[in-house]
């Protein structure tokens, strides 16, 4: 049986994991986009980017862009698997109701 | 952890509206900016012809494109530089590849059924615009056609019905519809 993760389970981190799984495989966004796709403040955002970079569902790929400093966020295979189960035990809490 | 029902019914429809905004500003990527900024070459543009005439309509429209098509250029570069996909480059090339065969379409069918008057050239060329970018919807970011099959209506009502204020028509309503449609695709996401 899915379990659910406490982690993802936070409501900016199932949003911002669910932006991120949507996103193709491979895929990064700037971190200005995913601010604004999700409508958090800088501090919101990088607190809790930080959090799922530390258990490994996310990661960060800093670099410049027109020189530039810019943060490009992605899902990694990892946090893209759990979110999926995360997701599944949602439904089956849903289905036994 | 246990959570209730209740709970799980809002995390999934959280999980569920924040899938479908991503979507929607992945399917919108730069056709905002790009519908608003021929939106306005067109409106300025189409006035003008149906009010002026001479070389100076040939020397606005060419000025306009060149405007219209730096500005959208631009703004799609920087909107692109905020999403980084392994098949971007690969999806840029179809896209251009696309419009590419379809102006030589567009140029081959007017050359065929020379000569033609100016509604005629300017209803062509703008049925192939609002084609190429149905199929751009349908095929690359599967979003809806209905505002291109509104457009075209509307175009050949203006062509049909009202020919001596087509220009006019085209710019109020092509234009404006571009415009429109522009702001709608922004304000969605």
């Amino acid at each position: 049986m899915p379990e659910l993760n406490e982690i993802i389970h936070q409501p900016v981190r199932l949003r911002i994991m669910a932006a991120l799984v949507t996103l193709e495989s491979g895929s990064e966004v700037d971190f200005t986009y995913l601010r604004e796709l999700l409508d958090v403040t800088d501090g919101n955002l990088g607190a809790h980017l930080r959090k799922l970079e530390e258990a490994g569902y996310i990661a960060t790929n800093k670099m410049f862009v027109d020189r530039k400093p810019r943060t490009f966020v992605s899902v990694t295979p990892a946090g893209r698997k759990i979110f999926g189960e995360h997701v599944a035990a949602l439904e089956a809490i849903l289905k036994s109701k | 952890m246990n959570i209730s029902p209740h709970e799980a019914e809002e995390a999934l429809a959280a999980i569920q509206q924040v899938s479908k905004k991503t979507r929607q500003s992945i399917a919108s990527s730069g056709a905002d900016s790009s519908l608003i900024v021929t939106g306005l070459v067109w409106l300025i543009g189409f006035v003008c012809t149906q009010f002026l005439s001479g070389t100076l309509l040939i020397y606005l429209w060419v000025g306009l494109s060149l405007v219209g098509l730096g500005v959208a250029t631009t703004l799609g570069m920087r909107r692109g530089k905020r999403m980084r996909s392994p098949t971007a480059g690969a999806t840029a090339k179809r896209i251009a590849l696309v419009w590419v065969l379809l102006w030589v379409y567009c140029v081959s069918a007017i050359a065929i059924a020379w000569p033609m008057d100016g509604n005629q050239i300017t209803l062509l060329i703008v049925l192939f615009v609002i084609l190429g970018w149905m199929a751009m919807s349908l095929l690359l970011f599967l979003a809806p056609v209905w505002p291109g099959l509104i457009l075209i209506a509307a175009m050949l009502l203006g062509y049909f019905f009202v020919p001596e204020w087509f220009n006019l028509w085209m710019g109020l309503l092509g234009g404006g519809g571009l415009i429109a449609l522009g702001w709608y695709i922004r304000s969605r996401w």
